[in-house]
């Protein structure tokens, strides 16, 4: 706070009450020093500076008691202050916010232009301010809203807070700015003035003693001191005592009116160089030591730097959402450090970052025409607009019909089952890995009896190499048909035996025909059998035709022998359609596997030799065999 | 700009709107500039039509004069609506004046746009009998590794082409039931959605297994449309059917969405990621408004807010955010197609 300002106190102290007086005096908006940054060389950024613009209000966040005077220094201190809160809070987002007096609600346009300025950097040769300390001459820019961003890069910003003219002149090493919200044309006598003022007042407080009002250049200095003075209402300035008694009395006041008139100065015959060259010097020497008034403004460029690696390496895995915007605002600064003239970047990332706590709308910084405003307004919890337009029910109506209906609209004769269509060779079904837990593991259970059941199906169909759901079950349909075509075709083989066997009375003939039908038919039959027990093996046809002395009539017996677990049944018993089959049932049921079998069917009788193997785990026994054979066999 | 209305009051310098002679639904907007004017901007529109024929024309957007052009000979017919546009991305405008466009019906097709003409260039069909055919319901372009289209179907399975050799490259069995969506996430790993209700991960480099990262809360209840954001590829977004809410899912953490936004008033039709930005997504829906919002670090307790919206006159059915043209948002709702400036 610019109060009580001690004699060994910084000497930029002096700057502000100058700049202070200068911009008063001339009734100009603001006054900005650039210097050169001691953090980056051959960059100029914002040093000090005093506004005297319009404000908005003289509330503060704490209400503090000053006189007029002081509150007018107070309010740069203010915003400065502002400015530093915001960009510490820009910089560590999650720190709290340090408190400023000021909250960025009070502040007018032109205020916040001065605040804004306060995160601008120029490299020398660049912007306005880079350029008037490179050429060394002053310079006037008027209308400096309309200027191109090219030549004055805070054009955009004028515009916004209606500042018009802004004139720059080189000042002991640095740049110092003023800028007013009205057009003043072009006048560079105001300019050698406002030099002088300052030439004189550096002068002044460097030499810190009483000043010889004699002598030739430092003739100018005395005069011009003058407003200077005037500051001692404000407060105790270094020196300014003493200096007060070197001087002439009519010292005007200096909040008056600017009266370039000839008590100030003597503005002809300022050939100043050799003078202004030993002040700027001594500035230098002063002023490089001068506060830099925030780590921000210098931790800004430091971050920014240091920050360039990040953007660049463009490290997503990490980027939390913050980040991420704040990366993208410093990567708009560097942007412009860089001197990339894309300026309104720069001014929208500042403003957006600066807003960014209280203006929804701002949308991370990538503005391109900032003159068009969105379509989008922002959301407020009770303006929704109630849909009154009468739905007719379907909710997602075209989005269903795309997803649902179009694609079978495609159809053309496709079946009902989406996997017989889509599955092709060599098809990858991944396993989901569930990481729910226990809600998807009945499901995956599920699936996984399905897909052994398939296997099972798989391995007892024949000829089927391919390991897709629909091929196996493509393969069990075809080997399903294939197998009923055979019965059918057995059946009808076996009437037809039938039917011979009983017109044809050659028992031999017939007996050997009959026999190759029979080895044949019950060759066939025993696949069937055997593929039941999945052993498609022990098709052994016994060749030996045993032949078994035909008997006439009643020779309907049954003899089962049984050696350890073999058992050889003969049988003999009136043929009947199915009765093989049914005697082969009941072996099996009867833990018999038959292993060969003859069976020749003449005159109506069936004529059965059955060798086999008892399976069963308890003790067989002959009589339980026959007598379920004889059931079977002699059942009408 | 006022909210009371129903509609949003559009500035004829925000917005721009194209009407379209049929419902629009499917869209695409170019990932460079137009081959006859660089400043403009193609866009693809899809008919909507319960019909065979239906029509893909292409039109020029010039955001700088805020206007929409039609040419009568940059269009052409797609047997039953198209359910898919896109055009393909990060095309090198230095390597040919011509756009490729793809477009998913029964098959995948793919077209070149050139100044005046579109050209057929193939039909990807993955079955081999002429009988059979697998409908897509969506697709997706890789933009890291430009041949790679991946397809979903309704037969449950999602293949992905390499549309240089014009071959599939393979084919995965990705659902129990029809898959609606598909995203390419990196070059070789996609998520898919379906009417199992599931969103799952899948690599390419690992095709027997695949991550499921959220489950609909109740079961079978389809999952229409998915988005993974581009910018920060931990997260993806995706709605349900006759859900008002969009889930933002991150994949670090699977089964918990960890938002859910529940501000629409009526079912959701779309979602789409910001192009340039990782924390913004938007979103639109039958209740005709199209929000923005802005997913903060940590959710308020009420929930999250929009940052802003946009009403239409009608159900909003296609949204289409273009990293070409980050600063405008394409909707089509009925028949009209709309860019609104962000």
């Amino acid at each position: 706070m610019a109060t009580g300002v001690q004699n060994q106190e910084s000497v930029p102290k002096y700057l502000k009450k100058q700049l202070a007086l200068t911009v008063r005096n001339i009734q100009w908006s603001y006054a900005i020093f650039w210097s050169i940054s001691t953090r980056q060389p051959g960059v100029l950024e914002w040093d000090d500076g005093y506004y005297n613009g319009d404000i908005k209000t003289r509330k503060t966040v704490q209400a503090v008691e000053l006189n007029a005077d002081q509150l007018d220094l107070q309010r740069s201190e203010q915003l400065r202050e502002l400015y530093e809160s915001l960009s510490a809070a820009q910089t560590s987002p999650h720190a709290i916010r340090p408190s400023a007096a000021l909250s960025p609600e009070y502040l007018t346009a032109t205020e916040w232009y001065y605040l804004v300025c306060m995160s601008f950097v120029f490299n020398i040769d660049h912007g306005l301010p880079g350029r008037t300390l490179s050429s060394g001459q002053p310079v006037w820019l008027c209308n400096a809203h309309c200027a191109e961003s090219k030549v004055f890069s805070r054009s955009l910003l004028a515009k916004v807070c209606a500042v018009v003219t802004v004139v720059c002149f080189p000042f002991s090493g640095g740049v110092i700015e003023l800028g007013v919200t009205d057009l003043v044309l072009e006048d560079f006598s105001l300019v050698q003035w406002i030099k002088t003022l300052f030439l004189g007042a550096q002068q002044a407080i460097v030499s810190n003693k009483s000043i010889h009002v004699s002598g030739n250049n430092n003739d100018l200095v005395c005069p011009a001191l003058d407003p200077l003075i005037i500051d001692t209402k404000l407060s105790p300035i270094l020196g300014c005592e003493h200096l007060e008694t070197s001087f002439p009395d009519d010292i005007p006041d200096g909040l008056e009116p600017n009266q370039p008139g000839e008590d100030s100065f003597l503005v002809q015959g300022i050939d100043g160089g050799a003078s202004q060259v030993q002040s700027w010097q001594c500035m230098d020497e002063e002023f490089s030591n001068c506060v830099h008034h925030s780590l921000n403004s210098s931790d800004c460029i430091s971050q920014t730097c240091a920050d360039v690696r990040n953007i660049i390496s463009l490290d997503q895995e990490e980027k939390n959402y913050d980040n991420s915007l704040q990366d993208v605002d410093e990567c708009n600064q560097i942007k412009l450090a860089s001197f990339d003239l894309q300026n309104d970047l720069h001014f929208h990332a500042v403003l957006s970052a600066i807003l960014k706590g209280s203006h929804p709308l701002i949308l991370g910084p990538r503005f391109q025409n900032s003159n068009k405003e969105s379509s989008f307004v922002c959301w407020r919890k009770n303006g929704l607009v109630k849909p009154q337009k009468a739905r007719d029910g379907t909710p997602q109506k075209l989005l269903k019909k795309i997803l649902f209906f179009v694609p079978h609209m495609h159809d053309r004769g496709l079946s009902e089952s989406p996997d017989v269509n889509g599955v092709r060779d060599a098809v990858w079904r991944p396993e989901a890995d569930d990481i729910c837990g226990n809600r998807e593991l009945p499901e995956r259970k599920r699936r996984e009896k399905i897909n052994d059941r398939l296997m099972i199906l798989k391995s007892m169909v024949p000829a089927n190499s391919k390991a897709d759901k629909v091929s196996i079950l493509d393969g069990t349909i075809n080997y399903l048909q294939d197998l009923e075509r055979r019965v059918a075709e057995l059946e009808s083989c076996r009437e037809l035996t039938e039917l011979e066997t009983r017109t044809k009375r050659k028992p031999d003939h017939v007996e050997r025909t009959s026999d190759n039908y029979g080895n044949n038919k019950t060759t066939n039959a025993k696949k069937l059998y055997s593929s039941k027990r999945k052993t498609p093996d022990a098709d052994e046809v016994d060749d030996e035709i045993d032949h078994v002395a035909t008997k006439d009539g009643s020779t309907d017996n049954i003899t089962v022998s049984m050696n350890k677990n073999d058992f050889i049944i003969v049988l003999k018993c009136p043929w009947r359609e199915g009765v093989l089959l049914e005697i082969m049932d009941v072996l099996s049921i009867l833990s018999l596997d038959c292993h060969s079998v003859q069976s020749f069917a003449t005159a109506g009788i069936l004529s059965l030799t059955i060798k086999s193997k008892y399976k069963g785990s308890s003790v067989a026994k002959a009589g339980t065999i026959k007598q379920a054979l004889q059931r079977v066999a002699w059942k009408y | 700009m006022e909210n009371s209305t129903q509609e949003s009051h559009l500035r004829s310098d925000n917005s721009v709107t194209y009407e379209s002679p049929y419902t629009v639904y499917a869209m695409a907007v170019s990932s460079t500039p137009s081959p006859t004017n660089l400043n403009h901007q193609s866009i693809a529109l899809g008919s909507f039509l319960e019909d065979y024929n239906n029509r893909v024309d292409i039109i020029a957007f010039d955001p700088d004069t805020l206007s929409v052009k039609t040419h009568p000979t940059l269009s052409f017919y797609h047997p039953y609506p198209p359910t898919k546009l896109m055009f393909q991305p990060n095309r090198k405008s230095s390597s040919s004046s011509s756009d490729l466009l793809a477009s998913s019906g029964e098959y995948l097709r793919l077209w070149e746009v050139r100044e005046s003409s579109i050209e057929p260039l193939s039909v990807l069909n993955n079955s081999k009998t002429s009988e059979f055919c697998a409908p897509l319901t969506s697709f997706d372009w890789n933009d890291v590794e430009p041949k790679r289209i991946g397809t979903s179907s309704i037969d449950t399975t999602c293949t992905i082409w390499d549309i240089e050799k014009g071959v599939v490259e393979t084919q995965l069995i990705a659902h129990d039931k029809e898959v609606y969506d598909i995203a390419w996430g990196e070059a070789r790993v996609f998520a898919s959605v379906s009417a199992d209700g599931s969103v799952r991960i899948f690599d390419l480099r690992d095709k027997e297994h695949s991550t499921i990262i959220y489950e609909s809360p109740q079961p079978d209840t389809p999952l229409l449309r998915l988005a993974w954001n581009k910018q920060d590829l931990k997260y993806m977004a995706t709605i349900q059917m006759d859900s008002n809410k969009v889930v933002i899912l991150d994949i670090r953490s699977p089964t918990m969405p960890v938002a859910e936004l529940e501000r629409h008033q009526a079912s959701v039709n779309a979602i789409t990621w910001a192009p340039q930005s990782s924390k913004h997504i938007c979103s639109a829906g039958d209740d005709t408004q199209a929000f923005i919002w802005e997913l903060p670090t940590v959710a308020g307790p009420n929930g999250i807010d929009p940052l802003c919206v946009y009403s239409a006159g009608s159900e909003i059915n296609q949204l289409q955010w273009s990293a070409a043209q980050p600063d405008w948002i394409a909707i089509a709702f009925s028949n009209k197609m709309q860019l609104l400036k962000v």
